[in-house]
């Protein structure tokens, strides 16, 4: 467990409101590197329940690094070490005792290419379910299936082709089933690495629109290039760059009325 | 969303069912992690039986033992014509010089005894003399003492391979023998030293004085020979096929074929070589060329594979520059490509010459099995490789054999872990470059 | 004067060539002209126009006059040989070689000594022959091209167009080499086809070859000798199978955790230590079988009251097992890479174990790799034959029981082919029909296994 009083008593460099009332998830001074390369340094932010925060900044600034610490994905890269604190409901995510099996059903993710399983439609969304025995018996797993895929949008199109492979879907259906996927598992935040990048503008309003519904029940945290999406689907901000945090707000106020220079320059397309 | 389906589990409940799972899962993994440390475990410790079992029987194969006489070198016997040539010294009579030596020592009684002594030094015993005098004349008329191999069936004894205790009736030697040779190590006179035949010596059937040279220089031989041939040919159809060969039917059936090639089993080759060289080309059999050559289309679809791939690994960049300040297309590949490329199809034709070094099967078959004395010296003349001389001895049925053969194994794989340390280091300087 | 010479000559008479090739360029360099190519190159070219119609002579004649040769040969040899029942051509060729090469075994019958006699002066007329065609050629047609010399000529051009021919004709060598397999083995297969029935060969029982004479040639004896390869087959896929055993599992758990367990130290350690037996040579697995595995798995029978014997399927198939651990292991290890991390990262995204994406994502997505890297292993244990030579023994039995000596169709190959055969007999033409079925086999197993592999690059690029 993480003390309370000190949780909020921290120092940094970044700029705006880093803390939230109700956090979900509490990152403090949080250092990343890549053997000997430092790959992120000190950030410290928080992430409540059932908001949306878009984490933006130029090529190569940490921010998917960053996302991929909040569900441990960075354990398969050997040579990567976190420092510093991350926890979600308090407990500290990098400690012994938590499994990562437990903390990544708990903490979703959706990837930048889609990557449904050269398996079924069907099978690829009750793949959770079915690994983390969250049904027992083959009405409960359908009804999962058929509500993540309703909850993903999806539904509707492939509802007569469940067993066709999913890899056959297009791109932003294929990116639906994968948030489809991520959500029948019941978690509690989902992060989503640049789930737009591949899509062409019409499966990526798709995506926006649907992240926007799930915003009502997840914590989403998306990383994003691009600063249109951001301010269209975010509740908050994050601007990170050369692996620190610069500033953190509210979307509207770091769009319309950065504190900090770099932000400003970003924003305003100077740098990146 | 989540309203009209009261079913859904909640987040808190689903990780509840999630984390009761936890611990059977893990194990499950656990399970798969050690299998496979297991399984890498048997394979390495197969690697590691196979090298102590081949090592234990080898290294003592190039040691051996020895008995050390005082030689009178009678001038007139051993050298009947007095010219000091081969064929007087041949026709001399070293060999029972040396027994007589040996008599001094070790006082026969009886024609049996002397029939038993006779059994304890090589019959090389004369020609180690004979070879001695021709080295260094002076020696003849005196008293000089030499050391001679001990016959195989003593070196043995003498390692303990024929047991004192076993009947005398099922022994290979008998008492008699094994009298003389306690009373030849009481004086003394027994001694176990680096052998002079294993490296040196050629094939026969005495394993005593039974050496690789000969097997060791037909495979030379033979590998040059093959290398001759693949490596040119290799990286000339790996040139043409990269970069000439118009995309059509031929070209593709010459690239299916050569895949088909490389998985064709070796006794193919072997039969190859005897229904076409040696049965319509008329070519002699046991001979480095002909084995060479088998061995060369063997080792041709490893070759061009792996140059292929070194000509692809070019980055067209360096091709691009040739071309943009006027370079023919052949200039662009004889004096950019090629060289860039050389690395990785040495490093090819490297293993390919590792595989042809340790192939047997299709050289029995064109006759390098033959029993040869005589150390080739040349790629006409007849001969043998390592790997069907080990083959032949670990045929023959002599104890002593057996750790000759170890050590001829020692001697070939040495050879291969330096030409594969060679083609490691060469990969190694090929990544360096980009 | 001998071929070498010759040889040698022919490469000399390139070199001056060359030489005016060269310099007659470079006089007209030092005329102020502009020459189209670099002088060397109108050497180079003058040099290879002498060299390669000469060589192709010089070897057309070399390597034809003996064939040629050892056919008339045969009008010396007298009639009561030539048509005794004994009669092997290889045989009287090899007595008249060795006179000619002045060795001799005893007393020569008289026609040796005309037929060597008559040999050696045929040699000396075809090497004389050789001398005239093949020089002429390199001095007549060198010729032709130093007169092509002039100042506009494109001797580049001409230069790499002769080795762009080169290199292609080089690239025949590998389809000439199929050509000489199947040529070599399909004829004898004939043959033997011609003595032994087919249906004989493929579904009889009992394999038991023996050299002509005793059977067959007449005398009612039928049935000695049989040529059933049931039993050889038997023998080969029982070990084939013994080998699996081993190398499947080993394999294909050694190719999981070092590409998904283990950190890059231990892969870095353990991969290349695998690969060691793959290069170890096939004759030392043998001798390593036949004498360390054998007797062990001989006592260790014993012990428990099993009657193994000492050239048992069971000891050559282990071996070969270890043999084929890494074809398995560094083939799957490279399908199992091949599986894109997004597909991993999606299982570990969702709170899959390591065990989980391994069985339930990427063993799938890898299986036909897989499948492939294990039909190439089988394909080499059927084509293996030092180990079965030295191992397995040359009994053919016809049995399923691992404990039993089998021998295979390689070693079998192998036996009777292996010394002084009688060319025209069943025994050795029935190595060649073996051959043949051999090949067939390993080519269908080579074939699917590319076939899935390709299908399975396919999928994934």
């Amino acid at each position: 467990m993480v003390s309370n009083s000190n949780i909020n008593n921290v120092k940094t460099k970044t700029i705006g409101e880093i803390f939230s009332k109700d956090p979900k998830i509490i990152c403090r001074n949080v250092d990343v590197f890549y053997g000997e390369k430092q790959a992120i340094k000190d950030v410290s932010i928080d992430i409540a329940s059932r908001e949306i925060i878009s984490f933006i900044g130029p090529s190569g600034c940490g921010k998917s690094t960053f996302l991929r610490c909040l569900n441990r994905m960075n354990d398969t890269i050997d040579t990567c070490k976190v420092k510093g604190s991350i926890s979600l409901d308090k407990e500290d995510i990098y400690d012994e005792k938590i499994d990562v099996v437990t903390l990544r059903a708990k903490i979703g993710m959706v990837f930048q290419k889609p990557n449904p399983f050269p398996k079924s439609i069907y099978e690829n969304v009750a793949y959770g379910p079915k690994i983390h025995g969250l049904s027992s018996s083959k009405e409960e797993l359908d009804f999962i299936v058929e509500n993540s895929l309703k909850d993903s949008g999806l539904w509707e199109e492939v509802k007569d082709r469940l067993q066709s492979p999913g890899t056959g879907l297009s791109g932003g259906q294929q990116q639906r089933l994968c948030i489809a996927r991520a959500i029948a598992v019941s978690p509690e935040i989902i992060l989503m690495d640049e789930p737009c990048s591949a899509l062409d503008p019409i499966a990526t309003a798709k995506i926006e629109e649907l992240i926007n519904q799930l915003g009502k029940n997840y914590s989403i945290v998306i990383v994003t290039h691009s600063m249109q999406q951001a301010a269209r689907i975010s509740q908050r901000t994050a601007y990170f760059h050369l692996g620190e945090l610069i500033e953190v707000g509210e979307t509207k106020k770091i769009f319309t009325m950065p504190e900090d220079k770099q932000t400003e320059a970003y924003i305003s397309g100077r740098i990146g | 969303m989540n309203k009209n389906n009261s079913k859904m589990l909640t987040a808190d409940e689903a990780s509840k069912i999630v984390a009761s799972s936890v611990i059977r899962r893990r194990k499950k993994d656990a399970r798969l992690k050690t299998y496979g440390r297991i399984a890498i475990g048997l394979a390495v410790s197969f690697l590691i039986f196979l090298f102590v079992s081949i090592f234990s029987k080898g290294i003592p194969g190039f040691f051996q033992y020895y008995v050390t006489l005082d030689v009178y070198l009678d001038r007139d016997r051993l050298d009947p014509k007095g010219d000091l040539s081969p064929e007087s010294l041949y026709n001399g009579d070293a060999r029972s010089i040396v027994l007589e030596s040996l008599y001094k020592v070790i006082n026969p009684k009886g024609r049996k005894e002397k029939k038993a002594a006779k059994k304890i030094i090589s019959s090389n015993a004369d020609v180690r003399i004979s070879k001695m005098v021709l080295d260094n004349s002076k020696i003849l008329g005196k008293t000089i003492s030499i050391t001679f191999a001990v016959d195989d069936d003593i070196d043995s004894f003498l390692r303990g391979y024929i047991k004192r205790e076993t009947p005398s009736s099922e022994r290979r030697i008998n008492d008699t023998v094994i009298k003389f040779v306690d009373k030849l190590s009481a004086e003394n006179r027994i001694s176990y030293k680096f052998s002079d035949y294993i490296l040196t010596g050629s094939a026969s059937r005495s394993p005593e004085i039974a050496g690789i040279k000969g097997a060791f220089i037909g495979s030379m031989l033979t590998l040059a020979v093959c290398f001759i041939i693949a490596f040119p040919l290799g990286v000339a159809t790996a040139v043409y096929l990269e970069e000439f060969a118009p995309k059509n039917r031929i070209t593709e059936i010459i690239e299916v074929n050569i895949n088909n090639l490389a998985a064709v089993p070796s006794v193919v080759f072997g039969i190859l070589g005897l229904a076409i060289f040696i049965g319509v080309f008329g070519m002699p059999r046991s001979i480095p060329l002909l084995g060479g050559m088998v061995l060369a289309l063997m080792t041709l679809p490893t070759i061009i594979i792996s140059s292929r791939a070194a000509i692809r690994a070019v980055p067209p960049s360096i091709k691009d520059a040739a071309y943009g300040i006027g370079a023919s297309k052949l200039q662009t590949i004889f004096h950019h490509v090629l060289p860039l490329a050389m690395p990785g199809m040495l490093t090819g034709t490297i293993i390919g010459m590792a595989q042809a070094l340790g192939e047997t099967a299709p050289l029995l078959m064109i006759g390098m099995v033959a029993f040869i004395v005589d150390i080739p010296g040349g790629v006409t003349d007849p001969g043998t490789v390592l790997p069907v001389q080990i083959f032949m001895w670990a045929d023959f049925a002599e104890r002593m054999f057996i750790q000759k053969t170890s050590s001829a194994i020692i001697v070939l794989l040495v050879f291969l872990i330096f030409m594969n340390a060679a083609a490691v280091i060469l990969r190694k300087k090929l990544e360096r470059r980009w | 004067m001998n071929e070498y010479t010759l040889l040698i000559l022919l490469l000399l008479i390139s070199l001056l060539w060359f030489y005016f090739g060269n310099k007659t360029a470079l006089s007209l360099k030092n005329k102020q002209l502009k020459l189209n190519s670099l002088p060397h190159y109108y050497g180079i070219y003058v040099a290879l126009y002498s060299i390669i119609p000469s060589l192709f002579s010089y070897l057309l004649i070399l390597v034809f006059d003996g064939i040629l040769f050892s056919n008339l040969i045969m009008e010396f040899v007298p009639k009561e040989i030539l048509n005794s029942p004994d009669f092997n051509k290889t045989i009287v060729l090899a007595q008249i070689d060795n006179a000619v090469r002045g060795i001799y075994f005893g007393e020569q019958p008289d026609w040796v000594t005309i037929a060597s006699n008559q040999m050696i002066e045929w040699n000396n007329q075809s090497l004389i022959l050789n001398f005239f065609c093949s020089i002429s050629l390199a001095l007549g047609i060198g010729y032709l091209g130093f007169k092509n010399i002039h100042q506009e000529f494109r001797s580049r051009n001409s230069v790499e167009k002769i080795i762009i021919s080169l290199l292609g004709l080089s690239s025949i060598i590998a389809i000439l080499t199929t050509i000489g397999i199947v040529f070599s083995v399909i004829f004898e297969s004939l043959r033997f086809f011609a003595i032994i029935p087919a249906s004989e060969f493929l579904f009889g029982l009992t394999w038991n070859p023996q050299f002509e004479g005793a059977e067959r040639a007449g005398s009612g004896q039928e049935g000695l000798a049989s040529y059933g390869s049931v039993p050889l087959f038997v023998g080969t896929f029982l070990i084939s199978l013994i080998a699996l055993c081993v190398s499947v599992p080993i394999g294909l758990f050694s190719a999981v955790y070092l590409s998904e367990y283990a950190n890059k130290k231990e892969r870095s350690i353990f991969k290349p230590l695998l690969e060691i037996l793959a290069g170890i040579p096939t004759v030392v697995y043998g001798f390593f079988a036949a004498l360390t595995v054998a007797p062990l798995m001989r006592n260790g029978g014993s012990l428990i009251g099993l009657d193994v014997a000492s050239e048992s399927a069971l000891a050559a198939g282990f071996v070969m097992g270890i043999m084929i651990i890494p074809f398995i292991s560094s083939l799957s290890d490279d399908v199992i890479n091949a599986v894109p991390q997004s597909l991993r990262d999606a299982g570990y995204g969702l709170g899959s174990t390591k065990n989980e994406v391994i069985t339930n994502v990427i063993i799938p997505a890898a299986l036909p790799g897989i499948i492939a890297s294990i039909i190439l292993a089988v394909s080499r244990a059927i084509g293996e034959t030092m180990i079965v030579v030295m191992a397995a023994g040359l009994a053919a039995n016809l049995s399923f029981n691992p404990l039993d000596a089998v021998t295979t169709v390689t070693a079998q190959i192998v036996t009777i082919l292996v010394g002084d055969q009688e060319f025209e007999s069943a025994k050795t033409l029935s190595a060649f029909a073996l051959a043949l079925t051999l090949i067939v086999i390993t080519l269908i197993l080579n074939f699917y296994a590319l076939h899935v592999v390709k299908k399975y690059r396919e999928q994934y690029e």
